[in-house]
């Protein structure tokens, strides 16, 4: 396939076309923040790290969602980018209850790691402090919703990937929670098979196994993106 | 039915309407429905009836005449006389005095109680006078479920000049030359979509009409599918053949059943008289329309979750590109247009686009409707050329501000839009100039505020609406439109500091730019725009530093 | 948790209705909000051995159709009331006081927008501008529109319908 120039940073690149700014950018090793993304399954632009600008366009593009045109100057770390993304950061941490050193994900946790990366010292805006529940139903998991940054990709895994959809998102606006089948507990739910691929895609404390302490849960999502890569071979 | 069969038709109905000498009409649009208007039809028809005059004598329930808040309306034609608070008690006086003494009832002619002379011909009064109707004609005059009707008003005319006299592309190059921009706020050159969509190759695709009305203070789309179905059906019909789409469905707010009603009933009329379905009007063209109703969620008329709504699915928007010109409704090459702008089609097909575009400013062609309401003395439905100003607007159609007050704002565009402060009165009502002061053209409410309006309370009024209608799958709409929401009540409670306000702007700014659809994006422009134009009164809340 | 409806449509004509309304358009997926709409007419709310059954005669997940369901502020998983007041909270109704109808409301019936009464005599709704603009304030009394609603009399046209003295 021929290969497309495009410019990104003020690098020139030749880059294959149809493939997302996302993409290209991790392929040459260009850093783009992201939380909703997942290799592998379908991207929906929704936590909005990975904004990028783009010459001739006046809203700020998704770069997991834009594909790359011949030509495409793309900035990804300009001033107004960063401080918009640190801004998210804030917004991530005060939506929901997030207490880090209590946590099973201490230490290992996609969020946490933000944090560090955007130089999150101190969360300007107030604190939600929403009700959540912590639902321990199921025999083998934990879904603590106070943990939850609403990312979805353990809506995407079940449904992609098991084929269960046993999650999905229920509400809307500030009180959208994740939910399994009718809000049901998790223990409770006729559709959940229990695969824990749910548990993997998650990239913070709000999914994790029972038999676990605190700061020990090792998650890995990149065992989604190899088993959808299998799949798609054996097809 | 083939193409001389719908001219022998309407020449028939026609002929048989030039028996009545008169016509009275009842407004039955759904704010004079809530005044009695039912009531007033049934007992005026059996008046006309007990009088013996039903042979020459017709009454008729029409959709809205415009001065909302003076009905019941009732209208007598060809006089133009129109009577307003019409009930059971006062019409045979009229009855009486218009059609047997033949001289009309002074004292409850349109705005009698108000104005020092009210006007025999409704026309000639201030409130119509600088009005000009394209999308509206006709609403008000015709009854909204007779296809007869339409029909003597020239109705599918323009549907069939457009598929006997032109091709599509002819029809495309009809649209873009009038100009028209799409009327649900976005203003994005109608031509331009059509013609884009016309351009993939598919062998499936779609028309949506977009009547999920949801800015609170807006009803032009509803007082146009409540008055005139049969004209967005017509023009949903000519774009379908423009595009080459075969199937359209119309997105209706579940709040306004009388519109569904009223608009499903069209669709069995036209679909009965050979004017949708298979070869329509004898050609090739096959065209088939559906109602889809809406369950309750503004962000829907967002049209990436207007589709996934169709589709059955939560509302959410998603990221464009691909846009759904490319693929929309199933993956599909989907053209949507708002209830307004398909009014508008039928007459620019039948008149051309020339004619539509001589109408307006150079860059905002045509006619925009209004929907006026809030501390004005006429409120209701108007449609005046784009470029008239604010003033015109307000002082000369709507007459001025309740009990003599003075006029402080003006709300554009309900929670995407901002306030107009009286320096600005003579702001031309385009596009371009609404945008320059903050504020956006909307779908076209207009909201009228006196000095009792307290503008950061007004900020928080359309950021809690916001808040509550966001989707929740973005963070900085989700969570952004929250915070501003609770900050500024906390300034509207006196309790913030300049810091609280400064937090305000930084994300005012933060969701304007990051949010993913436009719900999210134009959030804050009614916090922005009422910063502009009235800062002194958050200043003025705000706790001194210590 | 697999429940057979066989039995009752048979004699409840509100699943008659349901099915019929899901045979028409071809037990389609898609056809869930048209579906739902016809379960809400019905039932005036959505019960959810109802949504369970909808949910199984499309083959949709179950939590897809309850994130359908409460994404809609059409659509009620309990019973809004045998009478309803909604009250327009619509700009121009903003601006002429849709609050202080609310505020009586509260005080009258002890009841918050979203609330019914304990014998679920009444509810209380509120309305994203029901496009009556030019009536405001507006409220709708058991689908019936009022307009330039006085809050004095608003409460005793309730009265009137509910038998609630």
């Amino acid at each position: 396939m021929n290969k497309i120039p495009v410019v990104i940073n003020d690098t020139k690149l030749e880059v294959d076309p149809h493939k997302t700014i996302l993409e290209v950018c991790r392929e040459h090793d260009i850093e783009i923040l992201t939380m909703c993304h997942l290799k592998g399954i379908i991207d929906i632009g929704a936590c909005r790290l990975c904004l990028v600008e783009v010459e001739g366009v006046h809203k700020l593009m998704s770069a997991c969602t834009t594909k790359v045109a011949p030509n495409m100057v793309v900035k990804t770390s300009t001033e107004r980018i960063r401080r918009y993304q640190l801004i998210t950061t804030e917004l991530f941490f005060a939506e929901r209850n997030h207490v880090c050193a209590v946590c099973v994900s201490n230490g290992k946790c996609e969020l946490q790691q933000l944090g560090y990366k955007v130089g999150l010292d101190s969360i300007r805006y107030p604190f939600l402090y929403p009700q959540c529940d912590v639902d321990t139903s199921h025999a083998w998991y934990v879904m603590d919703h106070n943990r939850c940054i609403m990312c979805t990709r353990c809506v995407r895994v079940c449904n992609e990937v098991e084929g269960a959809h046993n999650w999905d998102v229920m509400n809307r606006g500030h009180q959208v929670r994740i939910i399994s089948d009718f809000n049901t507990p998790w223990g409770e739910s006729i559709s959940c098979t229990s695969c824990g691929k749910c548990l993997h895609a998650c990239p913070t404390g709000a999914i994790w196994p029972k038999a676990i302490v605190q700061g020990q849960l090792q998650k890995n999502p990149a065992m989604i993106t190899e088993l959808i890569a299998r799949r798609k071979m054996k097809l | 039915m083939i193409r001389h069969e719908l001219h022998a038709l309407t020449e028939r109905v026609k002929a048989k309407q030039e028996h009545f000498k008169h016509r009275i009409c009842v407004c039955c649009g759904a704010s004079c429905i809530s005044s009695g208007a039912e009531e007033v039809l049934h007992k005026l028809q059996e008046e006309i009836k007990s009088r013996g005059l039903e042979e020459t004598v017709e009454v008729i329930p029409t959709g809205c005449m415009g001065p909302c808040n003076q009905g019941p309306l009732v209208k007598y034609l060809p006089e133009q006389t129109i009577y307003q608070k019409v009930d059971c008690d006062n019409i045979q006086r009229v009855v009486q005095s218009q059609l047997v003494e033949n001289k009309p009832l002074e004292d409850l002619l349109l705005f009698a109680d108000s104005r020092e002379k009210a006007f025999v011909n409704a026309n000639e009064d201030p409130f119509f006078k600088q009005q000009q109707k394209i999308a509206l004609k006709d609403c008000g005059d015709i009854n909204p479920e007779s296809i007869e009707d339409y029909l003597i008003a020239g109705g599918y005319q323009a549907l069939d000049k457009a598929l006997f006299l032109l091709s599509p592309e002819e029809v495309i190059a009809e649209v873009k030359q009038s100009r028209i921009r799409g009327r649900g706020g976005a203003g994005y050159p109608t031509g331009l979509k059509w013609e884009t969509v016309y351009k993939y190759v598919s062998d499936q695709k779609y028309v949506i009409c977009n009547g999920d009305e949801g800015d609170p203070g807006a009803f032009m789309d509803r007082s146009v599918l409540e008055g005139n179905p049969h004209r967005v059906l017509e023009s949903m019909a000519i774009a379908g053949y423009a595009i080459g789409a075969t199937k359209g469905y119309a997105y209706i707010r579940g709040e306004y059943p009388l519109e569904i009603k009223r608009f499903e009933l069209a669709i069995k009329q036209a679909t009965k008289t050979g004017l949708l379905g298979k070869n329509i009007l004898g050609s090739n063209f096959r065209f088939e329309v559906e109602v889809r109703i809406g369950a309750g969620a503004v962000v829907c008329g967002e049209e990436t979750a207007l589709i996934a709504s169709i589709e059955g699915k939560r509302g959410t928007p998603r990221p464009r590109p691909p846009f759904p010109a490319e693929s929309g409704l199933w993956g599909k090459p989907t053209l949507i247009n708002n209830v307004e702008t398909f009014a508008a089609i039928a007459p620019i097909i039948l008149n051309g686009g020339e004619w539509y575009s001589e109408t307006g400013t150079p860059k905002s062609a045509g006619t925009k409707v209004f929907a006026l309401a809030g501390k004005i003395n006429y409120s209701g439905l108007i449609e005046v050329p784009m470029g008239t100003t604010l003033r015109e607007i307000v002082f000369d159609i709507g007459g001025g501000i309740q009990n003599g007050a003075e006029f402080k704002a003006a709300q554009t565009g309900g929670p995407s839009g901002g306030c107009i402060p009286a320096a600005h009165l003579d702001v031309k009502m385009d596009y371009e100039s609404l945008m320059s002061l903050g504020s956006i053209m909307g779908s076209g409410g207009l909201i009228v505020m006196d000095k009792s309006s307290d503008m950061v309370d007004v900020a928080r009024y359309f950021m809690e609406f916001s808040m509550d209608e966001s989707c929740g799958k973005c963070i900085p709409c989700r969570v952004g439109t929250k915070m501003m929401h609770d900050l500024l009540q906390k300034i509207g409670d006196g309790k913030a500091t300049q810091i609280d306000l400064d937090r305000l702007e930084e994300l005012a700014e933060y969701v304007r730019d990051t949010s993913l659809c436009g719900l999210g994006a134009s959030a804050p422009n009614p916090l922005l725009s009422t910063l502009r134009h009235f800062r002194e009164e958050y200043v003025s809340k705000i706790l001194p530093a210590e | 948790m697999v429940v057979s409806f066989k039995e009752s449509a048979k004699t409840d004509p509100r699943i008659k209705l349901i099915a019929a309304r899901m045979k028409k358009e071809g037990f389609k997926p898609d056809s869930l909000i048209e579906i739902l709409h016809t379960a809400q007419g019905a039932y005036g709310y959505l019960p959810k051995d109802i949504l369970l059954y909808i949910a199984q005669s499309l083959r949709l997940p179950l939590s897809r159709v309850f994130s359908t369901v409460t994404f809609y502020h059409f659509f009620s998983l309990k019973s809004k009331g045998e009478h309803t007041c909604i009250v327009c909270t619509g700009t121009a109704c903003y601006v002429k006081g849709a609050q202080a109808l609310l505020n009586k409301l509260e005080s009258s019936f002890g009841l918050k927008p979203g609330q019914v009464t304990a014998d679920n005599k009444l509810g209380v709704q509120v309305a994203r501008c029901i496009g009556a603009c030019g009536l405001a304030p507006a409220a709708v009394i058991d689908n019936e529109v009022a307009g330039k609603v006085d809050a004095e009399e608003l409460i005793q046209t309730i009265n009137m319908k509910t038998g609630i003295v």
